[in-house]
């Protein structure tokens, strides 16, 4: 079944993919254009796609209970760690993310805010200082 | 003998300050990473890459940097599979069959000695053919025109990961989408914006490492999430690897036909490391289990796939190098730094930039020396490393992409972009389709297209020339081969697991 569902969507989007590709203003004195290549690469990809749909794979074992919700928290501290960055400065929101992160992997909350400060406070002192990559330093509002 | 006089050139260039030093760091940096479960080495190079950047290396230098890593993590690889029965990495898969029973064994330390040398030999047998069959290749390829090209690129595709028993179908379709995914961002040619949705951050397209760091790093680490493997087991405290001479000499023979195996199953397009070590361990069962002692702490079924994979290793790197397709995915995320790095390999890059060709080459052999000196009198630090819990070292490695990938090109966009990537790239583990192709599509996409329109610009649009000249109609044909080669074996698989099926059914029947 899975496999059914990512056939039809990758087949879905090869039509789109190949449809859309009209649309591209066809260059002067190039005799292949920019459609030419992304809708010769449709054709391999929904007849794969096709080809999944009419012959699955046995189902894989999808996560559910415990280890869903790890994952969702995690990628919700993925997701979170980039919209923080340049409003919190790079040291804060990254011992935030690791945290919370390690918490995720089942480190004590202690162990977690130890390892949380150590390692953002390294990366920050390698990558700004050593590095001289520069990674924005304080709250936006602070500075 | 004009080998020789590159060769010196190049270790002009390896043996500078910073170059060695390099060196000397992406050796202990591939060990560490190929050491811990769970990183392999693509992941290990994928998350070392962005470093080179921040760092501002030379190109030479970078490449010097991700190739010692890369050999580093073949011979790490090994430690944890012989200590905990856990593969470092997918390629020691082969190591745990003989040396963890050789460890329980209280061989522990012959056990990694044996391993290690023959990772040296493997290693270096496999970077002296690059040496040789590097150049030679080159100057097939410099006959190659854009239909030739075209026709290679075919060839990747359809050999990258064809063997290696996944549904070539899937395969197939993963590279047709990463080839889709290469298409986003302007026209080089026309300058046309394409699938970008006005999205600015789009216009240069997909960045590949930001991609290959989410579809590998990132995957990894739900991946994890979801299994929450059991902590490590008891392991035997072992100090530094020591082993009679006499051991290391009876397992030489192994050791040679190992390397021999694995190097040519890592020139092959798409075989790359893992089937080095698993074609080279059951060559040695075939040639050497007359009492059969294999599986039980055999010596040369330690031997045998460690040389078969480094060999593998050194030999991936010569179709990457001389033709610019990768044979395997660690070559694949070094392609992806070469071209991040505006270097284009191929056979242009022997004749104009010899001095990152030959010091990357001039550097392996010195890798290899500081490896086998690393793994043999300090391996007991190695072995403490795996004591590191998770918890300790996921998060650290998802901040590390997290400010290489920043510092890319300081946009928290990317950031973004990575992440999807890494969902992505779960999404696939789960459903065995496989991600290299993927990562090769948007890699060789741009090059793949611009060799498709300048071929029909040369013919004014008759697409007949694709399949005129012998050389590419000979790449079509080897491509024909791999792929009924591939089918056949996926159809042979799925008949053996609908036999097991109906053999446990008929088991389980009163």
């Amino acid at each position: 079944m899975s496999d059914r569902i990512t056939g039809l969507l990758i087949a879905a989007l090869a039509i789109w993919y190949a449809w859309h590709a009209n649309s591209f203003d066809q260059g002067f004195g190039d005799p292949v254009g920019p459609a030419a290549f992304p809708q010769l690469v449709a054709i391999p990809l929904g007849l794969f796609a096709f080809y999944l749909i009419l012959r699955p794979d046995p189902d894989p074992h999808w996560p559910s209970g415990h280890p869903l919700l790890r994952q969702c928290g995690m990628l919700l501290v993925l997701l979170g760690y980039p919209l923080l960055l340049e409003p919190l400065g790079f040291p804060l929101s990254t011992a935030l993310g690791i945290m919370i992160m390690a918490w995720l992997l089942g480190a004590g909350l202690r162990a977690g805010l130890v390892s949380a400060i150590t390692i953002s406070l390294a990366l920050f002192v390698i990558f700004d200082q050593l590095l001289g990559l520069h990674l924005p330093m304080l709250p936006e509002n602070f500075s | 003998m004009e080998i020789l006089g590159f060769l010196a050139q190049g270790l002009g260039v390896a043996l500078t300050p910073t170059n060695f030093m390099l060196a000397v760091f992406g050796c202990i940096a591939g060990t560490v990473v190929g050491a811990l479960p769970g990183l392999g080495p693509v992941n290990g190079v994928a998350i070392l890459i962005p470093l080179a950047f921040t760092l501002g290396l030379e190109p030479a230098s970078a490449i010097i940097l991700l190739a010692c890593v890369y050999y580093g993590c073949m011979y790490g690889g090994r430690i944890s599979s012989i200590m905990l029965n856990i593969p470092g990495d997918e390629p020691a898969m082969m190591t745990c069959l003989d040396g963890h029973p050789m460890a329980r064994k209280g061989k522990a330390s012959e056990a990694l000695a044996i391993s290690a040398i023959a990772s040296f030999v493997g290693a270096t047998l496999a970077t002296i053919g690059l040496t040789l069959f590097a150049p030679m290749l080159v100057k097939i390829a410099i006959h190659f025109g854009p239909a030739e090209y075209f026709a290679l690129y075919i060839l990747a595709f359809a050999t990258i990961g064809g063997v290696t028993g996944a549904n070539p179908a899937k395969t197939l379709m993963a590279a047709a989408f990463g080839l889709a995914l290469g298409t986003v961002g302007l026209d080089p040619v026309s300058g046309t914006a394409r699938y970008t949705f006005g999205v600015f951050h789009l216009f240069d397209g997909f960045h590949p490492i930001v991609a290959i760091v989410g579809l590998f790093a990132i995957s990894e680490i739900l991946v994890y999430l979801e299994q929450q493997h059991s902590t490590a087991g008891p392991m035997v405290p072992v100090h530094r690897a020591y082993a009679k001479f006499s051991e290391i000499a009876a397992t030489f023979g192994a050791m040679l036909r190992g390397s021999l195996v694995g190097f040519v199953s890592g020139v092959l397009p798409g075989a790359g490391a893992s089937l080095g070590s698993f074609l080279a361990y059951a060559l040695e069962k075939k040639v050497s289990n007359r009492d059969k002692t294999f599986g039980t702490g055999d010596p040369r079924g330690v031997a045998a796939p460690e040389a078969g994979n480094n060999a593998a290793a050194g030999g991936a790197l010569i179709p990457m190098l001389s033709l610019g397709v990768p044979g395997s995915g660690t070559t694949a995320v070094l392609l992806a730094l070469l071209i991040s790095l505006n270097i284009t390999p191929g056979p242009l890059l022997f004749q104009k930039q010899p001095d990152v060709v030959w010091g990357l080459i001039a550097s392996l052999y010195i890798a290899n020396v500081v490896l086998l000196l690393l793994n043999v009198p300090l391996v007991g630090f190695f072995t403490r490393l795996l004591a590191l819990p998770m918890w300790l070292l996921l998060p650290a490695v998802v901040m590390i992409s997290f400010v290489g990938v920043y510092s890319i090109n300081h946009s928290t966009f990317d950031l973004f972009v990575m992440v999807g990537f890494g969902v992505l790239g779960y999404l696939m583990r789960k459903l065995d389709i496989p991600i290299v192709p993927i990562v090769l599509g948007l890699l060789l996409g741009t090059e793949m297209e611009n060799n498709y329109r300048r071929a029909l610009s040369i013919s004014g649009g008759d697409a007949s020339i694709l399949i005129e000249s012998p050389i590419a109609l000979t790449l079509y044909g080897a491509t024909t081969v791999a792929l009924l080669i591939a089918v056949f074996t996926a159809l042979r698989a799925r008949r053996r697991a609908q036999q097991r099926k109906n053999l446990s059914h008929t088991d389980t029947q009163p």
